[in-house]
């Protein structure tokens, strides 16, 4: 019963992953070599792309679980309504968002016309804020609405007993709410941080041209380079693979813990 | 239902804003700044999106390779989801870790992995290697959606057909697939809007057969309004299936 | 209670006397949760007040600073943290330290009868000793007042019984004030000392509840708490014509009214002028229920669990004039109507 889909996976997803690694180990005339890896931990503009990526990455995370925390409380007590507000930006493509964040956060853009002028520079800035800013516009609603699946009946029940008990609001915050939302929170946050981290047409619309994320660093390799390029992108790739399977490993584990709790 | 609240209008506006600006551009043959409404209006995009022969093959190609895609991890997740869902495995971690994998690892990695094979096999750039592809990344979306779909009260309606009589494939039409309705529409759906916004994996596997969102990339610095029409276009499933989530919320339960 | 939602209570009077046990009880949705909610203050009150000890709570006094506590009828236990932790919430709310906290916490779970539970995780328990848990910790805060919304409902019935008298015994042992809110009416009869039945938003009678069931104030309470008859007619000369043929004697003056009699005071007599036929006998373990019938009057009574009566037989039932309650104040037609 499982093994359709077991198989299916296993031999796609996989396949991928072998063959990405065999990409970088192998080179066009068929020889076994550790070149690309060799050249990749040596490449400066490596190092860059993957500090970037750890930077977008982390920021983005942040900001989207403090924006999602702040939306969910925010619209907490509000009905059904919110939520399916909340919804609104969950189907749309990140292409997409990141084509709108250039008419509006580009030069000359919306928010320029409205606002008379931007203090930040977000499209094509060194410090990817524009990437951030797509990703936080996404994810931030996600997290949200995971965080509003965890405040149901159940939870306000408990807190109303935490208040008649003498809990203040604070405390009723810390003590009752708080555990009640941290699980789903964090597993959301990993998540985040796993599609940001793999970062790959935001930053082509609207990320700085240098430093490129890891895998746009990656899809660059293969343009520049014919002979070498596709095992330099194959070991990046590979590394951010690897990052993402392990991200994947602790979402894994943090979801059963919540699951059990 | 009682009046929104400040902040979920402003949420609301948040939301809807780019939409609507998005609209406005596909439709702005002249925008200049600092002009907040278009000079003028016209359907110019239109003409320079489809001008070049990418545009409509893309949106056929998103298409199908949607379609078809979702149809494939139907079937296939659907054992599956069954008996995840039905929480018969002891050990179920493992089977998570690799429906988690494809999710989170970067889609494009997996397109160029895939190449590496598809190169040997000769099926870089057709539609059944980039079904394949898509097919990596939508499963375990397609199979997670559906399993919270199972569970007692679907053995139990199933017991009941089966106490009244029906044979394995009538229990499967008029017990199961009407009972697991809503969550089998909203797998399909989430598992079309998964293919078709993908890029990396089309980019890898099929660059000479572009989907939407390949040949929309290049226009949103090359002409703007162009690539407002075709995002309009590449909007379009995701305002369906809005819409979709918007009446079952409101048809009685 | 909320701004613009219809009023749940209307003009409600109920006295607790400090130290008792008094229990509030009506169908659902009559009001009493909303009254208890209230009284918590987890509700707005918009007219009215609520005075504990002399002091006015309902006017800017929050619910986390009343000196009341209450069990739900859930537990509402805290499924992250360990049994004596939930316990110990009132005292850690007040700043007390750990150690005190948790020993203290160990004292009150010895007496709810959980002792040896205290390090324990909630996820284990069954629902009545996780009630036994959320009563360990309501009494945790030193209450003033203790209040209790249908507590034994969501527990197993064959536990109900231990739950009960373990209220009872922490009630009277700490002296507290304590309400209880039930729609059972057994349950009612054998946890209060004062019983009030509300209905509709009004509590309509407030007393022993010996008096509720035997001495009810309106058809309407009788009804509720089971009546084996309602009687309506005329008395004259301390008859009441039940129709053409048959009298019964009554007591009290002549003149219309009505009466009402428990199912338990009912019964069989050959020889009682009054005639009726069996339409229904269900065995119920503890006694036999016959619902008999003589045109309009429908009559309900226990009888000893051996009896056997055929259906459809026309038996003899003796009402004693002696167990007829006459409901004070109401004459033939008022009682029609209620």
């Amino acid at each position: 019963m499982l093994a359709p889909a077991c198989i299916v996976l296993l031999l796609l997803f996989g396949g991928a992953v072998v063959g990405l690694v065999r990409s970088s180990l192998v080179t066009l005339g068929g020889a076994v070599s550790l070149d690309a890896w060799r050249g990749l931990l040596a490449d400066p503009g490596f190092a860059d792309a993957a500090r970037f990526s750890v930077q977008v990455a982390v920021l983005s995370t942040v900001l989207a679980a403090a924006a999602g925390l702040v939306l969910a409380g925010l619209l907490r007590s509000r009905g059904t309504l919110p939520r399916a507000v909340l919804a609104l930006p969950v189907p749309v493509p990140h292409l997409l968002v990141a084509t709108s964040a250039v008419l509006w956060l580009g030069p000359g853009g919306l928010a320029d016309r409205l606002l008379g002028a931007l203090p930040l520079e977000l499209i094509r800035d060194h410090g990817g804020l524009g990437i951030v800013a797509v990703y936080v516009y996404k994810e931030a609603p996600f997290l949200a609405l995971l965080v509003l699946a965890a405040c149901g009946q159940g939870l306000q029940a408990r807190e109303e007993a935490a208040t008649v008990l003498g809990a203040t609001p604070w405390q009723r915050l810390r003590w009752v709410t708080w555990p009640a939302i941290r699980g789903p929170l964090l597993v959301g946050s990993i998540i985040v941080c796993a599609y940001a981290a793999g970062a790959f047409e935001v930053p082509l619309l609207v990320g700085p041209n240098s430093p490129p994320t890891l895998a746009t660093f990656a899809f660059e390799a293969t343009k520049t380079d014919v002979i070498a390029g596709q095992g330099t992108a194959a070991a990046a790739l590979t590394l951010l693979s690897l990052f993402a399977i392990a991200i994947a490993a602790l979402a894994v584990r943090f979801a059963r813990d919540v699951e059990g709790a | 239902m009682r009046r929104p609240s400040a902040v979920v209008v402003a949420t609301g506006v948040l939301f809807a804003a780019p939409l609507a600006a998005l609209v406005v551009r596909a439709f702005a043959d002249v925008w200049r700044a600092p002009a907040l409404l278009p000079q003028r209006w016209g359907g110019r995009g239109f003409e320079a999106a489809f001008a070049g022969d990418d545009a409509i093959p893309a949106l056929v190609a998103s298409l199908g390779t949607g379609a078809a895609t979702t149809t494939l991890a139907l079937v296939i997740a659907w054992p599956a989801a069954r008996v995840l869902g039905e929480r018969r495995l002891h050990h179920p971690a493992p089977v998570f870790m690799l429906l988690a994998m494809p999710l989170l690892v970067p889609p494009y990695a997996v397109g160029l992995g895939l190449t590496e094979w598809f190169l040997r096999l000769g099926v870089t750039g057709t539609a059944a290697g980039l079904v394949l592809a898509h097919l990596a990344v939508v499963l375990p979306y397609t199979v997670l959606l559906l399993l919270s779909g199972f569970g007692p009260e679907i053995r139990g309606l199933e017991e009941m057909g089966r106490a009244a009589g029906l044979s394995g494939a009538e229990r499967l039409r008029w017990v199961t697939v009407p009972a697991l309705r809503p969550t089998l529409a909203t797998a399909a759906l989430v598992s079309f809007l998964v293919s078709w916004s993908q890029y990396g994996t089309s980019l890898a596997v099929a660059p000479e057969q572009p989907t939407l969102p390949v040949v929309l990339l290049p226009f949103v610095g090359a002409d703007p309004q162009a690539a407002a029409t075709l995002s309009l276009l590449f909007l379009a499933p995701a305002v369906l299936a809005l819409l979709a989530a918007v009446r079952a919320m409101k048809a009685p339960a | 209670m909320a701004p613009g939602a219809a009023p749940v209570l209307r003009g409600v009077d109920l006295d607790v006397a400090a130290g008792r046990r008094a229990v509030l009880v009506g169908p659902s949705g009559a009001g009493k949760t909303t009254l208890l909610r209230a009284v918590a203050g987890l509700e707005e009150v918009r007219e009215g007040m609520v005075e504990l000890g002399g002091r006015r709570l309902d006017r800017g006094v929050p619910s986390h600073r009343r000196r009341v506590s209450v069990v739900f009828q859930e537990p509402r236990l805290l499924p992250h943290a360990r049994i004596d932790d939930n316990v110990a919430l009132p005292l850690r709310a007040a700043g007390v330290g750990r150690r005190e906290r948790r020993a203290r916490a160990g004292e009150l779970l010895e007496e709810v009868g959980l002792a040896g539970m205290a390090a324990r995780a909630v996820r284990g328990l069954s629902g009545g000793e996780q009630q036994r848990v959320a009563l360990a910790r309501a009494l945790c805060g030193e209450p003033e007042l203790l209040l209790l919304d249908e507590p034994l409902t969501a527990v197993d019935p064959n536990r109900r019984e231990s739950l009960r008298r373990l209220i009872v015994r922490v009630q009277h042992d700490r002296r507290l004030t304590t309400l209880v809110i039930t729609h059972d009416r057994a349950e009612a009869a054998e946890l209060a000392e004062t019983l009030a039945l509300m209905l509709e938003g009004r509590i309509v009678q407030q007393a022993e509840p010996r008096e509720l069931f035997e001495r009810p104030a309106s058809a309407a309470v009788a009804r509720f708490f089971g009546t084996g008859a309602t009687l309506r007619g005329t008395v004259t000369a301390g008859l009441l014509a039940l129709d053409d043929a048959t009298a019964i004697p009554v007591s009290g003056p002549d003149g219309p009214a009505t009466w009402v009699i428990r199912p338990e005071a009912i019964s069989l007599d050959d020889g009682a002028p009054l005639r009726a036929e069996v339409v229904e006998a269900t065995y119920a373990g503890t006694h036999v229920r016959l619902v008999l019938r003589r045109g309009e009057l429908r009559l309900v009574m226990h009888v000893a669990p051996g009896t056997r009566v055929g259906i459809g037989s026309e038996v003899g039932v003796c009402l004693p004039a002696d167990r007829l309650w006459r409901i004070p104040g109401e004459d033939a037609q008022v009682s029609a109507r209620s």
